[in-house]
Order: C-alpha cells, then sequence, then structure tokens
C-alpha cells in the first residue's frame, strides 16, 4: 500500500454539493431554526433571525472545498478538512455496498448522495454529499472491476443471473399502507411540531371560534353533541384518515419497490420523491425475520426484514446520519408463498428440503407465564387512575384470569423453535407473529441467563448473538426453555465449527 | 471438558473495590444523617453501612464460588453470577481480539482480566475477571492460537 503522502486525491464533490450539505444541516437544526425564524418575525417584523443561516452556508461551502477524493491502485482515499485533515484509506475489497440516495433535488441536479460502506462498523465508511451521476459510475466501475478481478464470481453473466424476486405493484403499496398505519405516526409528528412551534394556541376558546368559522357545519355536529359524535363519527374517521394517509405516504416512498438478485447480492430500489437503491451483499446478511400482525392475517401477506452484519444499533455513530436507522427490507409486504422464495435467496446456506422439526417450550411454562401476565394486569388494574372501578374487581378478577389464561395458553402454543443441520429457527408470538431464522454459521456467542425464578423451575433463556442483532429486537431470545434443553442447544450451536454434524441427535425428544 | 477456577486472590481484589464503595456511600450517608436524623433514628443508617459491609464482604466470596470457565477445541464457556447465573459459550473462531488487563489493585494481588471481543451486537466484550495474569496470558494465547482462518463474522 502506498504512503498517504504518495497521493493527492484530485477528484472533487459535485459544484453545487454546498446545497445539499446547507439542507443536512439544517435538518439536524430544524427545531431551534424553525423557532428563530419565527420569533425573529414577532419580534420586530424582519427575518433577522434567518440570519443564522450564514454560518452554516460557510460550513457547508467550505465542507465542499476541502473535500477530496481519488482512486488509488487498491484503495479509495478520502481527504477531508484543511487544518484538522482527516485522510482515509478503503481498501476496494472491503467496501460492501455503494448504496446511492436522491431527492427531488438530487434528481433536478442529476447528482445523488453515496454511502460506502464495508463489513465492519456502525457508519458508512464514507459519505459524498453529493456527486453527479457520471461520478457514481465511475466510482461503481473502479471499485467494482478491482472487485470483480479478484472474485471468481467475476466469471457468471451478470444479465443471466439478474432476476426480480419482488416488485411491489402500487396495489400491494396500498395494502402495505392499510397495514402499516404509518399515518397516525405522521399525525403525531405533525401535531408535535405544531405544538412545539406554538403555532396554534390549543386552547377552546380560540379553537372552537375559528372552527366555527371555517367548517360551520361540522363544527357545529361535533361541538354541540360532541361526546356522541366524537364517538360515532370522530373516532371512524380519524381511523379512516388515518390509514389513508398512510396508504398515500406508501405509495410514495415505496413506489416501484424492487428487490432483484445478482450476483452474490441483493438490491432494493424504491421511492417516487426520493429514490433510494440499496445493495445487501449476501455474506453480510446475518438473519432473517418475518413479522405477520393481525391485519398481515387478514390480507395473506407478510413482512420480511434482515440484520445485517455492522447494522447494529449505536446511537453515537449514528448522530446526523438518519438512514442508517430505516429498517432493512427485504420484503415490506408479501405473500408467504414468496416469502419463503426470498428467504432462501437470502440465506443460500438454508436446505430447502429440511422440515424443521419444532420444539415446544418447557411444559411447566405455561403456568408461569399465566401468573406474570395476571401479576401485571392485577398490577395495572389497582393503579390510581384505574381505582373508580374498585369495588368492580371481584368481578374484574374473572376476567383478568381469563385474559392471562388465554395469552398464556396461545403463546406457548404458538412459540416453536426448531433446529436444524444449518440455522436456529424460532416462531413466537400469537398476535403479531414472528419466524427468525438465524443460521449456524452466523452465532457469535451463545448465552443462557438463569434467573431466581428460571432455577426454581429449572428453566432458562437462550440468548443468540450475531454480528447484526438490530437494536431493537436484540439478539435472538428463546424464553421459557428447559435448563436442560437450553443447555444442548447452547453447546449444539457452539460447537458447529468443529463437529457440524451430529448436533440434533443430541437434542431431547420433544415432549 | 473439565472446568477451571480462577485464581482466589480475585476475592480479596473484589472485597477491596466493594469495600472502596461501601466507605465512600457510608460517609454520604454518615453526613446526610448526622444533619438531619438525631437519637434513635440514627440506628437506621447505621445498620443500612452494616448490612452493606457484611455483602460487601460475603459477596465477593459467592461470586468467586459462581465463576468457573472451561476451554476446549471449540472456545470457552465461562459460567458467572450469583443470583442471575449466566452461561455463556464463545467460538474461538469467533474472538475477534483480546486484551489482558489489570487495574491498581488487581496488580497488587497479580491477577488479570481477559477481555475477549467479538464482532456481536449485543456481547461485543467479554470479561473473564480473576485471573492470575500469566494464566490470563497463557489462556489468551490458547485461544488465539487456531483463531487466524475466517473473518470471524
Amino acid at each position: 500500500m502506498a504512503s498517504d503522502i504518495g497521493i493527492r486525491p484530485q477528484q472533487r464533490l459535485h459544484p453545487l454539493s454546498w446545497v445539499f450539505v446547507l439542507v443536512a444541516f439544517v435538518r439536524q437544526f430544524i427545531v431551534p431554526l424553525v423557532a428563530i425564524v419565527f420569533f425573529g418575525v414577532r419580534d420586530d417584523g424582519s427575518l433577522r433571525g434567518a440570519l443564522f443561516i450564514v454560518p452554516l452556508l460557510i460550513a457547508a461551502m467550505w465542507r465542499q472545498w476541502s473535500f477530496r477524493y481519488d482512486f488509488d491502485a487498491d484503495s479509495l482515499v478520502i481527504r477531508e478538512g484543511w487544518l484538522f485533515r482527516n485522510v482515509r484509506r478503503i481498501e476496494y475489497r472491503r467496501i460492501e455496498n455503494i448504496d446511492t440516495e436522491r431527492g427531488v433535488l438530487h434528481r433536478l441536479l442529476g447528482v445523488a448522495e453515496v454511502r460506502l460502506e464495508s463489513s465492519t462498523g456502525g457508519k458508512p465508511e464514507g459519505l459524498m454529499r453529493v456527486l453527479s451521476l457520471d461520478a457514481v459510475q465511475e466510482m461503481r466501475e473502479r471499485i467494482f472491476e478491482q472487485r470483480s478481478r479478484a472474485t471468481i464470481k467475476a466469471t457468471v453473466d451478470e444479465r443471466e443471473s439478474s432476476q426480480v424476486l419482488l416488485q411491489l405493484s402500487p396495489g400491494e403499496l396500498l395494502r402495505y399502507g392499510l397495514i402499516d398505519n404509518r399515518g397516525m405516526l405522521i399525525i403525531a409528528a405533525f401535531f408535535g411540531l405544531i405544538y412545539q412551534a406554538n403555532l396554534i394556541d390549543f386552547s377552546r376558546d380560540t379553537l372552537e371560534p375559528m372552527l366555527r368559522r371555517n367548517w360551520p357545519v361540522v363544527s357545529a355536529a361535533i361541538l354541540d353533541h360532541s361526546a356522541l359524535w366524537l364517538l360515532f363519527t370522530g373516532i371512524p374517521l380519524f381511523l379512516v384518515f388515518t390509514r389513508l394517509l398512510s396508504m398515500g405516504w406508501a405509495v410514495v416512498t415505496l413506489y416501484d419497490f424492487k428487490l432483484t438478485r445478482q450476483v452474490a447480492d441483493l438490491r432494493v430500489s424504491y421511492g417516487l420523491l426520493t429514490r433510494v437503491a440499496l445493495t445487501l451483499r449476501l455474506p453480510r446478511i446475518q438473519a432473517v425475520q418475518q413479522t405477520q400482525s393481525l391485519l398481515h392475517r387478514l390480507f395473506d401477506r407478510v413482512c420480511l426484514s434482515v440484520d445485517l452484519a455492522g447494522d447494529s444499533y449505536s446511537p453515537q455513530e449514528q448522530r446526523g446520519d438518519d438512514n442508517r436507522k430505516r429498517v432493512r427490507w427485504l420484503a415490506p409486504v408479501c405473500t408467504p408463498a414468496q416469502a419463503t422464495e426470498i428467504i432462501h435467496v437470502a440465506l443460500p446456506m438454508l436446505d430447502p428440503e429440511t422440515v424443521p422439526d419444532w420444539r415446544p417450550l418447557a411444559p411447566r411454562a405455561r403456568a408461569r407465564i399465566f401468573r406474570k401476565t395476571a401479576l401485571v394486569f392485577l398490577v395495572i388494574a389497582s393503579t390510581p387512575s384505574f381505582l373508580l372501578v374498585r369495588y368492580g374487581l371481584p368481578l374484574l378478577l374473572p376476567i383478568i384470569v381469563l385474559l392471562a389464561w388465554g395469552h398464556a395458553v396461545t403463546y406457548t402454543n404458538h412459540t416453536r423453535w426448531a433446529l436444524t443441520r444449518d440455522a436456529l429457527l424460532l416462531r413466537s408470538g400469537w398476535l403479531t407473529r414472528r419466524l427468525f431464522i438465524v443460521p449456524r454459521n452466523r452465532v457469535q456467542a451463545v448465552k443462557i441467563d438463569v434467573s431466581p425464578f428460571d432455577r426454581r423451575h429449572r428453566m432458562g433463556t437462550l440468548i443468540v448473538d450475531t454480528a447484526g442483532a438490530s437494536g431493537m429486537s436484540g439478539p435472538l431470545h428463546i424464553p421459557y426453555l428447559e435448563f436442560e434443553t437450553a443447555s444442548r442447544l447452547a453447546q449444539a450451536l457452539y460447537r458447529f465449527e468443529v463437529e457440524p454434524e451430529p448436533a440434533i441427535t443430541s437434542l431431547p425428544d420433544a415432549h | 471438558m473439565d472446568t477451571h477456577r480462577v485464581d482466589p486472590a480475585t476475592i480479596s481484589v473484589w472485597r477491596w473495590e466493594a469495600m472502596i464503595v461501601v466507605v465512600m456511600l457510608s460517609l454520604g450517608v454518615g453526613a446526610v444523617s448526622l444533619l438531619r436524623f438525631s437519637g434513635p433514628a440514627l440506628l437506621l443508617p447505621l445498620a443500612a453501612v452494616l448490612i452493606a459491609i457484611v455483602v460487601a464482604w460475603r459477596l465477593p466470596a459467592a461470586r468467586y464460588e459462581a465463576l468457573d470457565y472451561a476451554v476446549d477445541a471449540a472456545g470457552i464457556c465461562i459460567r458467572s453470577g450469583v443470583i442471575w447465573r449466566s452461561h455463556l459459550s464463545l467460538p474461538r473462531a469467533r474472538i475477534q481480539h483480546t486484551d489482558v488487563s489489570q487495574g491498581p489493585l488487581q496488580r497488587r494481588y497479580g491477577v488479570a482480566t481477559l477481555k475477549l471481543y467479538t464482532a456481536g451486537s449485543r456481547y461485543t466484550r467479554i470479561d473473564l475477571p480473576g485471573l492470575e495474569y500469566d494464566e490470563a496470558v497463557a489462556l489468551r494465547d490458547a485461544l488465539t492460537a487456531r483463531a487466524g482462518a475466517g473473518s470471524g463474522v
């Protein structure tokens, strides 16, 4: 490798990069900026507050001017800053993805935001805001030309092995929006912003005349018979509205969602206004999760997502780069049959012929879950806000017992695990059903946690850590296992590298 | 697979550490109680401090009893925890890099902590405390000797 002084990076960002850097800055400071602008207006009628944009503008232009990159023989060189200079070298063979993102503005100006990712670390190795499309193409060619020369896979014909795995029609997207119900979040965010910025006074004194003035019929109906109307029209209308909103949101953000397979990569692209193109390298896929909520079942659909190596949640590194928190979808919505097909592409080590031998939790798990749930319900029912129903407690008690028993029975009936030759599988939950698949060669560490309650019942929780367990769900947990079973399972996973074969036979029989 | 205990000298290290914490907390509690309470009410914080001292004395020994490890061809298994117990198994191939670290108290008693780093997401660092220093180094060498192949991801 040449020394860092040896090469002077010459390539620059796109001349209009400062616009996008500025937009990114402004987005980070959106709340204080909005406040500044509005307070500025109120104080003396001028937009003096907006002057705060000037230092940001200077910073943005400075960043564009001081950013250089170039292609060395075996690595990409990026130089940032001038006084505090940072020169970074990324070897071509370590670059896994070149992801691009293009919003409306990007598309108007013919540029793209580029992220270079390697297999390690939670943060993209290089973020280029922004490059012209030609520069992106050149970068793709330079980097992947080097890589394909190094790997044998290059002999495979690209076109032949390119295969569309999933393409979502607008109808499917509407279905997705209906199931996902992101509209509620949008509305919450909207009101949050308005409230923060003090745009509208939410007290009834100001709201009521405004409503009467603008929507006389509706407001008369709502305000004069408030309680009943709210119950019978307001709430259903609100629900319908949020669903419609989220359907619209789904169509716009995921428009023309396409999952394709290209040699050893999965490519995902979607978006109407902001067009996103992602590459998921198969070796980076650590685990697959299939989710099916109540609404999913109604439409006979599921949702598939993946954990990628180096993708795990680390708040420090992700600040200012919100795109990293995006769920890694393989398929936001698809039929169960499609899901099975995609899973086998994403995890090629799985043997499609293997029928998992599903096993239940420990027999006493049901009683433990029942006691725990009943206790939680009781605590909730006896909190101050529920003291109103104090005299109803005798009435409430049978309901609590019934609910807790129902939950315990359905939960234990729906939770099953299986160890095949290639993977550990877990099905869990009954209202929202999840299927986790962790290939055995992706297991990092295995742990059994035994709480004092577990010890009394000779049980344990098995925790299987992988390199990409996401921040939300974390590593795979299998609770309420017979301790004996858990330790044999742990041993089988732990010994995979040295003795991959015999593990299944050493497991105890299903009860 | 035979299990090994760590060096009993680590009990002293943990006792010292626990006692330092207890002394610091007691000073705080003592100062506040002398200002706020008087007479028999002072017995309460006194009892709390006494209980803390007993726990600080007894817990390290229990922790030592609960901690053991086993090394085999596949990797290392560590059992630990007094009330909440855990059994952790880490394959050799998953060890990214290792540290042998010693605090001032640990140096005084000749013990060290072996830290094993993985590419995992929850258990990125696995600590095996209380090893005799030479043993920690030997264990590290034994674990990393064959871990060279593969990227560990």
